[in-house]
């Protein structure tokens, strides 16, 4: 099973090249057939390349890589290439049909989805915990308690956007005036203004054309992913699990909610609302979390699948579900036991 | 957009009117047997079934189309319908050797319609007809795709523009809009490079150019006699320069249909690239655009203003002669006439000069090569000549069909307008309403027609030319330099489920809200 994992990763990994070979050659920039990381492109030939009813893709994906080497202006370049393309042809043609029985994504899915983390972390990977929740289910609480007892960094919203704007501001970057606005959830009536043709035109420069909240998403990805290379922390929300994921880092997703009812209770006490403003103030910020989630990750807000741990804060309160987490933390990625 | 069409007499000679059994034809061109030709034995089977079919078409008895001795027989057509299912089927059983061999397939299909034709019309008629549609329809239309090919790929868009639903819907919009400024296949060559360019981030990207296709490519060209080559003709014909500009309500509701429709898929698809961890690179603060070789639209213009010169330019005495006929060069008995040869002068002329006043890096960095201008130049001079004969039939019954309503007009035109050229199926439909006899609406040269249906008869023409890859020039260009940049288009029946999940339900809307 390893033999043939290792062989359609050593093609996916020569169908990459490749093309990336191919695409040095031409000096075009409109474009190449595989524009994802390296990793993660070579990961999604990997799954093409095990068979199933997907293989018709790799065809054409092939088929695409060759029509790109075969207008290589350079005549020996364009040989070599097509040489490599009707070799990496001839040993996917090889491919022993019990390739098409080995479901190696399923594998990994297996493997991401085990609580047994002593295995997904290395030694050079820092220990990232991403904590969903819904609103009044103390999951703030919860994550910062948590980072406090596995004395790592805490990043929620306010502090993570403080950490972008230092951040940006170190770059010499124009500086941004984003502020809690752009993420819907945490400010349930976000004030409606009229922004002029030229106020709009320049959002479209700043941008690159891309609306504000894609704009914000996509830099902040790349600003959990550095930061996931120096640090450990608990991050809350911000699709993290899924960046990290998309970006194959390690890390622990958990997510953390509370029967409505209660939740609506806490509400009422830590903002002093009634309980009709109180339900209605939830079901508008779970709608719009949900939404943000569901946009930037495909995937169901809340749903089990999605997460290693799901957590009923009203079974514990916060204390103990901070300590049922560090300990299944430590016990299972071998730190001190400590919270 | 097949440019500059002239339409011509069905030039067929007697030939007796019986019906033959059509079970054989049917059984050579099917599925089955097209699969067969990508086999082991391609040649010999090509080569069998040729020499079949020519037996076949000799020897057998025809079926007129129009019940006239001396018109073309349906089986003509057979060449057209092999060529059109060999470019749908090929590529996809085998792509490879579709690749290697189109030409032969081509030069097949070519022969299958030229020897069988000489049979029987006579060597001379058949080489008339060829070379006619050569000289004069393919000629200047591959001339001008070459032209726009050249100079657009010496402009390049550089910066960090990101290829997002509403930035592609400000691009479309703005390309629909140029179509009828430029024309659909200057405004397509123009565009497409950085569309893609600006999608490049993305994985799901087809339903950009396909959108591409029917909007800029097909639909922006309404407005204006520039826009697309039928309603140039309908301009030499009487129809006043602005006239188009009426269908503006039609096009703006096309475009926003589709557009509505586009957003949602394109959201979609934008979503799904974003769940897969892909995000465009934005490090640079702010967006940075200009265009290198920008000095090239001045040679886009140039072919703009040849197109139109060989559009007014025959209708001037000093370009006919004394019988009114157009006057040229005679070569092989077949006359190109000089506005033509002007217009073809200042398109070369202007990508000539494109070549030498642009820089090479901006063709390599737009991944200028000659293989999708080879592609269409391969497939379209066997469209060209095996499409002769459907355009025969279409001049000599084209007025029996019995098309009285606007909407019948539409689809009509529209229908064929997806298979054949656009420019004589307007023409024929232009003619039929104008001999019906109405007494008010737009005079014209061939006869007074209502606005209604000459609306129709311009929007069938020019926007069902989306239907299928081979409806319009530019469509196919597009393919193939999309093709070559990393993003997978659908095959050709694959197209036209597109086109018809999306495109016929508009044109339905088209028909009850305009021509009805």
């Amino acid at each position: 099973m390893d033999q043939n994992r290792e062989k359609v990763i050593e093609i996916a990994t020569r169908i990459y090249d490749l093309d990336t070979k191919v695409y040095q050659c031409l000096g075009s920039s409109l474009g190449r057939v595989y524009t994802g990381r390296r990793d993660d492109c070579i990961e999604s030939l990997a799954v093409l390349l095990s068979g199933g009813r997907q293989t018709y893709m790799l065809r054409s994906e092939l088929a695409l890589v060759g029509n790109m080497a075969r207008t290589i202006p350079d005549k020996d370049e364009c040989a070599r290439a097509m040489e490599e393309y009707n070799k990496i042809l001839q040993d996917v043609k090889e491919l022993p049909d019990t390739f098409g029985k080995v479901d190696i994504m399923d594998k990994e899915r297996i493997q991401l989805n085990s609580i047994d983390l002593r295995n997904r972390f290395s030694e050079n990977d820092h220990l990232i915990i991403c904590i969903g929740r819904t609103q009044g289910c103390a999951g703030t609480d919860i994550g910062f308690a948590l980072a406090d007892a596995l004395k790592i960094n805490f990043y929620d919203t306010e502090i993570f956007n403080a950490v972008r704007k230092r951040l940006e501001a170190e770059q010499d970057v124009v500086p941004d005036s984003l502020g809690s606005d752009v993420y819907p959830f945490l400010n349930p009536n976000p004030p409606r203004s009229r922004s002029s043709f030229k106020e709009m035109l320049n959002t479209i420069t700043r941008y690159h054309g891309l609306p504000k909240e894609d704009a914000v998403f996509f830099n902040e990805s790349d600003l959990i992913c550095s930061m996931a290379k120096k640090e450990d922390f608990v991050i809350m929300g911000r699709c993290a699990d899924l960046v990290l994921a998309n970006n194959r880092i390690p890390h622990i997703s958990v997510f953390i909610t509370a029967p409505f009812e209660l939740r609506v209770r806490r509400i009422m006490e830590t903002h002093g609302l009634d309980h009709k403003k109180a339900s209605h103030l939830l079901r508008q910020l779970d709608r719009r979390r949900g939404s943000y989630y569901h946009f930037y990750t495909g995937s169901k807000w809340g749903d089990p699948v999605n997460y290693d741990l799901c957590l009923n804060s009203a079974c514990y309160g916060i204390e103990k579900s901070v300590e049922l987490i560090a300990r299944m933390i430590n016990q299972q990625i071998g730190r001190p036991d400590n919270p | 957009m097949y440019h500059n069409v002239r339409l011509r007499a069905s030039g067929a000679r007697g030939t007796e009117r019986k019906e033959g059994p059509a079970q054989p034809l049917f059984a050579f061109i099917s599925p089955v047997s097209l699969v067969s030709l990508g086999g082991l034995f391609l040649k010999k089977t090509v080569c069998a079934a040729a020499g079949l079919l020519t037996a076949f078409l000799c020897c057998t008895p025809v079926f007129a189309a129009d019940g006239s001795a001396g018109s073309t027989s349906l089986w003509f057509c057979i060449p057209f319908a092999g060529l059109l299912l060999s470019i749908a089927v090929l590529p996809l059983v085998k792509p490879e050797w579709w690749d290697k061999n189109k030409a032969k397939a081509v030069i097949f299909w070519s022969l299958l319609f030229i020897v069988p034709y000489a049979v029987t019309n006579g060597a001379g008629q058949s080489a008339s007809v060829t070379l006619e549609c050569l000289i004069n329809d393919y000629l200047p239309f591959i001339v001008l795709l070459f032209g726009l090919f050249c100079v657009s790929g010496n402009i390049t868009l550089e910066g960090d523009l990101v290829g997002s639903p509403r930035v592609n819907i400000a691009l479309l919009v703005l390309g629909t809009l140029l179509s009828s400024c430029i024309g659909t296949t200057g405004a397509s060559m123009l565009m497409v490079r950085p569309l893609i360019k600006i999608n490049s981030w993305r994985k799901r990207k087809c339903q950009t150019m396909i959108f591409f296709i029917f909007l800029i490519s097909n639909i922006g060209g309404c407005l204006t006699p520039i826009g697309d080559p039928p309603l140039l003709m309908g301009f030499m014909r009487g129809v006043p320069f602005f006239w188009s500009l009426r269908l503006f309500p039609v096009l703006l509701f096309n475009m926003t249909a589709l557009l509505f429709i586009y957003f949602w898929i394109d959201r979609r698809a934008y979503m799904k690239d974003i769940a897969e961890g892909r995000k465009p690179d934005i490090s640079r603060p702010g967006t940075q655009v200009h265009i290198s070789g920008g000095h090239n639209i001045f040679f886009l213009l140039l072919i703009v203003l040849a197109v139109i010169l060989s559009g007014i330019l025959p209708s001037l005495p000093v370009f006919q002669s004394a019988s009114g006929t157009a006057r040229g060069l005679h070569l092989l008995g077949v006359t190109l006439s000089y506005p033509s040869i002007i217009e073809i002068a200042l398109i070369l002329l202007a990508a000539w000069l494109s070549f030498r006043t642009t820089d090479a890096s901006v063709r390599t960095k737009n991944h200028f090569t000659w293989s999708a201008i080879q592609e269409v130049a391969t497939l379209f001079v066997g469209i060209f000549i095996t499409m002769q004969p459907a355009l025969m039939l279409l001049k000599t019954s084209g007025a029996e069909l019995g098309l009285t309503q606007p909407a019948q007009m539409f689809w009509a035109a529209g229908a064929l307008s997806s298979f054949l050229d656009n420019t004589p199926t307007y023409l024929v439909f232009l003619t039929t309403a104008g001999s019906l006899g109405f007494v008010s609406g737009m005079a014209t040269s061939v006869g007074t027609v209502p606005m209604k249906m000459l609306m129709a008869i311009s929007c069938g023409s020019v926007f069902m030319g989306a239907n299928t890859y081979i409806g319009n020039a530019p469509n196919f260009m597009v393919k193939s330099i999309s093709d070559e940049n990393g993003i997978r288009m659908p095959s050709f029946f694959r197209y036209m489920l597109w086109s018809v999940c999306i495109l016929i339900p508009v044109f339905l809307l088209d028909m009850v809200l305009f021509f009805m």
